[in-house]
């Protein structure tokens, strides 16, 4: 088995998520033939080049076109790349940036192609996919025709792999930039000025709900509690259509979905779509005025109340012990 | 496996608010009282309706009923602390010589009780109004006292002075089966246990006909659907919280303020029959959704959008559907049948289930607690059509009440003699 | 110039999902089924871009049985000027989705395709970037703002790190995104019009496209999870299950 993982990286860092997509491709490979390999595009890339070397041998496909993560100059030296290197599978992490590069990658390399995975299982000769469907209700099981296969898998399934104690061989390769286009160009980038960590890699995450009835409301509740346990704010649906939060933030089946340590419901009702975003979370804690509110049937802990009033009190008294 | 049994006084079947404003004032007077919801209390008609309040009705004890209400719901606001009447006050307009007439009729009935209503002269209406097409009114009548019942608020009230007076409350609990002996109920069944007691309360609201059916009794109630919108904010638009309600029957409309958004409702002139047999037991009705392309939907905004111009197609807004309960006559079933004993009726509110239930309950309990009411219940009673072959067979009893429900706005009302307080 | 945009039938995920009893697929019995969200949504952008510049065709078109005419019927209802129902009694992976619409592309020349970033019941993500790739089209993904100007598009992009704004020439392939706009309720002089739409079918053969499948789902299963559910009735006790939780990571 041969495998490839996309190494996501800020420029400067490796990302955590592409750790995950590491160890998953860790797990298929034993034998002395099987090779597991990051492949690390960009511009620049000393630096991350280094890092992602403590973890596993890594690719460097280095050019000033690819700079920028576009998918349609990415999408094709990656599958170069898989070609060039033989390898049976590409594996990321399912991120904004592998959904929009990696399927792209995957339609130039015949299509078998499964994201979002959360577990696998080897079944005689074949490799079994367990994927969520139906916003997160239901579990699939899958398997992919064809090679190579092309896998997301969600990050807050499989733990970061860690460290090694030698360093791996860094390799650069020369990307055949000739058929790249340069049709799309990034004119602006707004990048979010959050001090908080990113909702999809905090250990804690505490979310607000319809009960919010501003964004003051919103940062001074659900980000006054998310700063007093360090962690990350998200936000349910009804905020983000009612334009109270910004979209990023949004946890659920159509915003992110997320597994957090400790996951904290803020006068969130509990709709389907927002229990696919957190419901693998290893403890929920909720607070709804609701006493039948659907979120508490999914929470390890529940109080009944008003945000407003409970909330202020609950951060004085973590703050204070 | 031998179920548990547990024995109360009442088993009120339906957490809606017919349902819990029984349980609650049966527990005001000392009963232990359970209710059984079949999916989640609240989250049926109820978590759906508007809860327009209108009290001068075309009958003078409903109208005794809705000011009772008002009382009633003025208590549970100090008691559970929530505001739940939110008097915004109320008008009717009339573009026609036909609803014209209407209006004058029912200014003129409700002057003849005392009651405070009035016509409203044009410049008058576009004061209070600013948002609605007023330059094709002939008139309108206003009444100050009216307004609506927050729905949510209204249950987490009868829920809140219910469970310090010992109700319970069972959630996700649907009832499977009548127990009866002899013509007589004595308790229900639900997948993990038997409850025993001597009265039943069949509180289904939509789903009332198949309770009834499993007491042997037919209920001639329709699940009739309903749509209404809610637009958005709009600093452009401002609505003012507390701009009255409107009615606007012959475009069959209903209006009131909404978190700063205006809803928007219709009663249709051919709205959708649901046979409940076929939906789901745990039928989640907050999830009921309104398709893109959906008939009522375009009929409702052709109608909203003559009134309030502002609003589009594309105006931001949400719609709500849901299903309602109607009647042959609009009006609701409450009390015995004369072929069961012990099952006791509360169903049928015909789009009026907010407004009524608050001294519904009251009568609820009078009728089980004391065999009979302070109020005169004729035109309520379960059993009034009881003796009527053509309301038996379920095909006739839709059509019947689908017809009631399609008249319910459109057709020009003629209260025939003025009512006697 | 011509906007393609595809339109997925999907049962309503905020409906109770149970599976079904071989856990071969989910009952769909009682659900409603709906345009996909996404779909609608890149419906109504195609609308807007029409209503700003009155040159615009709008082709709704669909892969499935002659059920997905109902989505259809919603799309024209919605504005759409015409659709397509490509015959396929299969349910297609996103591999053959995006073949299928790419014979179509091929057959109708659009401008532009727009298209939901997912569909509601797969939840994968794929087509579009397929249907991007197999034209060599440039592509724009998770489109939460869409200005088109005479000669190119200008996209904002919904990503992990924020908001990127990106240029692309047409044609191209664009996918939406929640925050795009809100689709709207069809009018009634639009539901008039639609009754009277042809609806046009094209087999999968006439596309020259044969179903070769390349995700093959085994089985399915409900995803419920197990929880303590304790209710407690104070912030106090409230705070030390959180300190608690917080310990034990």
């Amino acid at each position: 088995m041969n495998i490839l993982v996309y190494l996501e990286h800020d420029g400067s860092e490796v990302k955590k998520a592409s750790l995950s997509a590491l160890s998953f491709a860790q797990a298929l490979t034993h034998g002395p033939d099987d090779s597991v390999r990051f492949l690390l595009i960009g511009e620049n890339l000393d630096k991350v080049a280094s890092q992602a070397a403590k973890y596993a041998p890594t690719l460097v496909l280095e050019a000033m076109e690819l700079a920028h993560p576009i998918a349609e100059r990415y999408a094709l030296v990656i599958a170069d790349a898989v070609e060039s290197q033989q390898a049976d599978m590409l594996v990321a992490a399912s991120t904004s940036q592998a959904k929009d590069i990696i399927s792209r990658s995957a339609a130039l390399l015949g299509g078998a192609m499964a994201s979002d995975v959360v577990a696998h299982a080897r079944v005689g000769e074949e490799l079994q996919l367990d994927r969520p469907i139906y916003a997160g209700a239901v579990i699939a099981t899958v398997v992919l025709k064809g090679s190579p296969q092309i896998i997301t898998v969600q990050a807050s399934a499989y733990e970061a792999s860690p460290p090694s104690d030698s360093t791996f061989a860094v390799t650069p390769l020369s990307p055949n930039l000739d058929n790249v286009p340069q049709r799309v160009q990034i004119i602006d980038v707004e990048t979010k000025r959050s001090s908080r960590p990113d909702v999809t890699e905090a250990d804690v995450v505490v979310s607000g709900g319809r009960a919010l009835r501003t964004s003051e409301d919103f940062e001074q509740l659900v980000g006054g509690l998310a700063d007093a346990l360090h962690g990350a704010t998200g936000s349910s649906r009804a905020l983000v259509d009612g334009g109270i939060t910004p979209n990023e933030l949004q946890v659920g089946q159509t915003g992110k979905i997320i597994a957090p340590e400790v996951y904290v419901a803020l006068g969130i009702s509990g709709a389907v779509q927002h229990l696919a975003g957190m419901k693998n979370s290893k403890t929920v804690i909720a607070i709804n005025n609701d006493s039948e509110a659907p979120i508490f049937e999914e929470a390890d802990y529940g109080l009944v109340g008003d945000v407003y009033a409970i909330v202020p009190d609950l951060i004085e008294q973590l703050n204070s012990g | 496996m031998s179920l548990s049994t547990e024995t109360y006084d009442v088993i009120v079947i339906g957490g809606g608010v017919a349902g819990l404003s029984t349980a609650m004032q049966l527990a005001l007077r000392g009963a232990k009282v359970v209710v059984l919801e079949r999916e989640r209390i609240g989250n049926g008609s109820t978590g759906r309706a508007a809860g327009l309040l209108g009290q001068l009705r075309g009958n003078s004890e409903h109208t005794r009923m809705l000011m009772d209400g008002v009382e009633i719901v003025k208590e549970l606001e100090e008691k559970a602390d929530v505001e739940i009447f939110v008097q915004t006050g109320s008008m009717r307009i009339a573009e026609t010589d036909a609803r014209a007439e209407e209006i004058a009729s029912l200014v003129r009935m409700g002057k003849s009780i005392g009651f405070a209503i009035d016509h409203l002269p044009a410049d008058e209406v576009k004061k209070l109004l600013p948002y609605m097409r007023t330059d094709d009114l002939i008139d309108a009548c206003y009444c100050a006292t009216d307004g609506h019942l927050q729905p949510a608020e209204l249950v987490s009230a009868y829920v809140k002075v219910g469970k310090d007076h010992g109700v319970t409350y069972k959630s996700n609990s649907p009832v499977t089966e009548m127990l009866m002996a002899g013509g007589t109920a004595y308790g229900v069944k639900t997948q993990d246990a038997e409850y025993h007691a001597a009265v039943v309360v069949n509180a289904g609201g939509p789903w009332s006909y198949l309770n009834a059916e499993m007491s042997e009794t037919t209920l001639p109630t329709a699940a009739i659907g309903h749509y209404y919108l809610t637009t958005r904010p709009d600093s452009q638009q401002p609505i003012d919280r507390l701009s009255p309600a409107i009615r606007n029957r012959e475009l069959r409309i209903y209006s009131r303020p909404e978190s700063g958004g205006l809803i928007v409702g219709m009663y249709a002139a051919e709205p959708e029959i649901y046979d409940m047999k076929r939906l789901p037991v745990d039928f989640d009705m907050s999830a009921m959704k309104a398709s893109q392309a959906s008939i009522d939907v375009a009929l409702l905004l052709d109608a909203a959008q003559r009134r309030f111009p502002w609003i589009t197609p594309q105006t931001p807004m949400n719609i709500t559907t849901g299903i309602m309960t109607f009647t042959p006559d609009g009006r609701p079933f409450c009390g015995k049948m004369p072929n069961i004993e012990g099952v006791y009726h509360c169903a049928g509110f015909s789009g009026h289930g907010i407004v009524q239930s608050p001294a519904i309950g009251v009568i609820m309990s009078e009728l089980i607690l004391d065999g009979n009411s302070s109020y005169d219940l004729t035109s309520i009673s379960a059993d009034r059509y009881f003796d009527v072959p053509e309301l038996k067979a379920r095909q006739d009893i839709d059509t019947k009440c689908c017809e009631m429900a399609g008249n319910y706005y459109g057709k020009v009302e003629r209260p025939s003699a003025p009512a006697v307080s | 110039m011509k906007i393609l945009v595809p339109a997925k039938r999907v049962p309503d995920t905020d409906q109770k999902i149970e599976v079904c009893e071989d856990h071969s697929g989910i009952e769909t019995g009682h659900l409603p089924f709906v345009v996909n969200p996404f779909d609608a949504i890149a419906l109504e952008e195609a609308i807007r871009i029409r209503e700003d510049r009155v040159d615009a065709e709008i082709v709704a078109v669909s892969v499935g049985d002659l059920e997905y005419e109902e989505q259809l019927r919603t799309a024209l209802a919605m504005g759409a000027d015409r659709a397509i129902r490509v015959d396929c009694i299969e349910s297609l992976d996103p591999w053959n989705t995006a073949c299928v619409l790419k014979a179509l592309v091929e057959q109708e020349s659009p401008d532009l395709v727009l298209m939901g970033k997912q569909a509601v019941d797969g939840d994968c993500n794929q087509t579009g970037q397929f249907l991007a790739a197999m034209l060599d089209w440039p592509q724009a993904t998770f489109a939460s703002r869409i200005k088109c100007l005479e000669d190119k598009l200008l996209v904002d992009r919904e990503t992990d790190a924020g908001i990127e704004t990106v240029e692309l020439p047409f044609p191209a392939v664009i996918t939406v995104d929640l925050r795009l706009n809100e689709p709207r309720y069809a009018s009634l002089p639009g539901i008039m019009k639609a009754k009277k739409k042809e609806i046009a079918e094209i087999s999968m053969g006439d596309l020259g496209v044969q179903n070769a499948e390349k995700m093959h789902t085994v089985s399915v299963r409900s995803a419920k999870t197990a929880r303590k559910r304790v209710m407690v009735s104070s912030s106090c006790e409230l705070a030390e299950k959180l300190r608690e939780s917080l310990k034990s990571t």
